[in-house]
């Protein structure tokens, strides 16, 4: 357990030489000890690739590196804080909600349009997030925020997930996302009820929703 | 028969077993099951509600959410509270009401000067029958009792609803004699006097009565 | 057996940590895991120094923060929700994290528009009329904005509550706490207010109780301590509240490129608030800072800081000199 809960908006993270914190720069509050702060050009790894990915995606949510000895106090925008153990899978987060992550884990940027094919482009236009989206794998704790705080929601097979895109906030798990549309569904049913656009997410997993439409 | 649950403080579940709500236009965050999204005029039904949504540019507009399943509704991260109602009537500003069961009947009530002061609208919404009701609040609300001979006074950015037989009347707060600069802050206050319950939430909306 | 003595609480699912299994290295601040959402302690008082002593609170324990936990009044479990009268209402304490009940028996100070509902009979009065001159004197020796401030008067239940930010009452016992202007709602007259040297903040000193609003639960830290300007509610006894500047990412080939391009950008952690020496620091959970005060115009005499410099006038109403150019300074850092 990297990061201590120590109320509904904040961590706090042990630093020890040799161990980094990648966290959304910022994002410190207070620390004690010797700790530094770097800003990371790379957003972590991925390379200049993953960069100009994500310059694309105007989803350049900066990273800094976090080293040194000490402990870390981490919060964002009054926003709730959920902390994520990840013990060798793979967490799907949208980069805005991402706090803060330990170094061990492996980090990519994806291409949501991977999934679902033209619905996933369509998908990352609709909910405004980008169409790409951190993948985080490993193991460690991944801290993720929330406007009011997130469920979960436990995904099975054949008993598909259905979110508001805005209210989505990360995924993990053996599980596919599509978009489906009330468009044309039922006799467009749904047209008009604030509910167009939903992501289905199907397979065997969890998937993070919070208490709100706002996006952050 | 829909259940009412909350998820936490700020989400609202409801088991539905092909039975309909009524909640407020895009608040659901997630569902399970097949549910099928419809949207409903708005503000209460009938010519009331129309002009209730001309009068007070209230976008309060209804979706009537029906299937099989778990649907999960939430509003900006407030506050759920689950009223239950028993043939009573529940008075609500239209904007904290999240969701209702289809059996309630839902419409407009003139509520005068109070919602004149509180910038919400001349009309408030009003609840009757028998089932759930899920209203919001921003921040946990205060349930606070009103009997005889003991009045009481919230302000009416704080006000989200109340049960029972009340009586409102707007007052001016007391030794707010000064000019506006100088005066108390507290300027308008609703009166409550009767029998029942009032919900207030901590926290103000932004209200036409000045800087309350 | 081959098994190393089990602990008592080893079967117990993680975030149930107990006590010991894993000692947090950094014992001042270190709450134990899962301890927040639980405690609610009645009137959160400080146990250090300075600050409130109550008379059964040892002071200096070893955790002084774990007493200030998010504040989650009642088990989501008590089915039915609780309803307060006059009667019920509790006695200048809070009725749940984000509201606040004042046993009014005379005056109280608060900020203008903090009241939501009130039992008994009362009257609001703005402050610095007439009457209240007098009060005024004893309490206010600082040039505050008086049309901010209002005070309460008469006899009855008053429910207090800021835009449903976390509301936490302090005691002091002829002590003294700055906190940041916008996060002072209300004090008792027994209090004397005053304007911290601090820009922005303001001291309470004497004893009484005041409340104050906080983003996000209050954290209790302890120096040494770097705090993030945004994140600092205030502070009690801290003798050395400066400002700490990180130059090291500036350093260097890369640095200096960073610098004079701003490509690569910085951390925005390179401004922080350092506090030394003994005293508790008060953090909100959040970067987002609450609406400042007027804390009023100093006047412009040699040796004060701040004083009379035309451009933090014209700052005016909303915001703070100083406080919020910092806090600019910082965010430009980061950008």
């Amino acid at each position: 357990m990297a990061f201590t809960r120590i109320n509904n908006k904040m961590v706090s993270a042990q630093v020890l030489p040799g161990q980094r914190i990648l966290s959304q720069r910022g994002s410190m509050l207070g620390y004690t000890g010797e700790v530094s702060f770097q800003p990371n050009l790379m957003g972590g790894q991925g390379g200049v690739m993953s960069m100009i990915g994500r310059r694309v995606a105007n989803e350049d949510t900066p990273l800094m590196t976090v080293e040194g000895h000490g402990t870390v106090m981490f919060g964002h925008g009054g926003h709730h804080v959920h902390v994520v153990d990840l013990v060798g899978d793979t967490l799907y987060v949208e980069a805005d909600r991402l706090l803060a992550f330990e170094g061990s884990l492996q980090q990519s940027t994806m291409f949501m349009g991977q999934q679902g094919g033209l619905m996933g482009v369509v998908r990352g236009q609709v909910t405004g997030q980008g169409l790409f989206t951190t993948k985080l794998t490993g193991h460690g704790a991944v801290a993720v925020m929330a406007h009011g705080g997130v469920i979960e929601l436990p995904i099975f097979p054949g008993q598909p997930v259905h979110v508001d895109p805005q209210a989505y906030v990360a995924h993990r798990g053996e599980v596919t996302n599509k978009l489906s549309s009330a468009l044309g569904w039922r006799d467009m049913v749904g047209r008009g009820s604030g509910e167009a656009f939903q992501l289905e997410l199907s397979g065997q997993g969890t998937v993070y929703v919070q208490a709100s439409e706002v996006k952050l | 028969m829909a259940q009412f649950r909350l998820q936490g403080s700020k989400v609202l579940a409801v088991d539905l077993a092909g039975d309909t709500v009524k909640a407020r236009n895009g608040s659901m965050v997630a569902y399970t099951g097949q549910m099928g999204f419809k949207k409903l005029s708005g503000g209460g039904d009938g010519l009331r509600g129309m002009v209730t949504r001309r009068l007070t540019g209230e976008r309060m507009e209804v979706m009537e959410v029906k299937g099989q399943g778990t649907c999960y509704f939430a509003d900006k991260a407030t506050e759920i509270n689950l009223v239950r109602l028993n043939g009573e009537t529940l008075f609500v500003e239209s904007d904290n009401l999240l969701c209702t069961e289809a059996s309630l009947r839902t419409g407009t009530s003139f509520t005068g000067l109070n919602g004149m002061a509180s910038g919400n609208g001349l009309f408030t919404t009003k609840v009757e029958g028998q089932g759930w009701a899920a209203v919001t609040s921003h921040g946990p609300a205060v349930i606070l009792r009103v009997s005889q001979g003991l009045p009481l006074r919230v302000d009416p950015g704080a006000y989200i609803a109340h049960t029972g037989n009340l009586h409102r009347a707007l007052k001016s707060g007391a030794g707010w004699s000064t000019l506006i600069g100088e005066g108390g802050g507290e300027a308008m206050q609703v009166e409550f006097t009767g029998e029942g319950l009032v919900y207030v939430q901590p926290s103000e909306r932004t209200t036409l009565g000045g800087e309350v | 057996m081959s098994y190393p003595p089990q602990n008592p609480y080893g079967q117990q699912p993680y975030g149930q940590q107990p006590y010991g299994q894993q000692p947090p290295p950094h014992p001042p601040q270190g709450p134990p895991p899962g301890y927040s959402q639980q405690q609610y302690e009645q009137s959160h008082q400080a146990t250090q120094a300075g600050m409130p002593l109550p008379p059964q609170a040892p002071p200096y324990q070893a955790g002084p923060a774990g007493q200030f936990g998010a504040p989650v009044f009642q088990p989501p479990g008590g089915e039915g929700p609780k309803v307060w009268d006059a009667g019920t209402l509790p006695d200048n304490d809070n009725v749940n994290p984000y509201c606040f009940s004042v046993d009014l028996n005379g005056a109280y100070y608060l900020q203008k528009g903090k009241m939501i509902a009130y039992y008994g009979e009362m009257r609001f009065s703005g402050v610095g009329r007439g009457a209240l001159d007098q009060l005024l004197e004893r309490n206010f020796n600082s040039p505050l904005h008086a049309s901010d401030w209002v005070v309460a008067e008469g006899r009855g239940k008053l429910l207090l509550a800021d835009r449903a930010y976390d509301l936490n009452s302090y005691d002091l016992e002829d002590g003294n706490l700055t906190v940041r202007s916008g996060n002072l709602l209300a004090f008792e007259p027994t209090l004397q207010l005053k304007q911290s040297i601090i820009p922005g903040f303001l001291t309470l000193i004497g004893t009484g109780k005041f409340v104050a609003a906080s983003n996000g639960p209050v954290h209790f830290v302890e120096p040494p301590i770097r705090v993030d300007p945004q994140a600092l509610v205030g502070w009690a006894d801290c003798p050395a509240p400066c400002h700490h500047y990180d130059h090291g990412y500036l350093h260097g080939v890369i640095g200096g490129l960073r610098h004079l391009t701003g490509i690569g950008g910085a951390s925005g952690e390179e401004h922080q608030f350092e506090f030394i020496g003994a005293g508790q620091v008060l953090m909100q959970s959040s970067e987002t800072l609450m609406a400042d005060r007027s804390v009023g115009v100093i006047g412009a005499e040699p040796g004060i800081p701040g004083s009379g410099v035309p451009h933090q006038q014209q700052h005016g109403g909303g915001s703070v000199p100083g406080l919020g150019n910092l806090g600019d300074l910082g965010r430009r850092f980061g950008l």
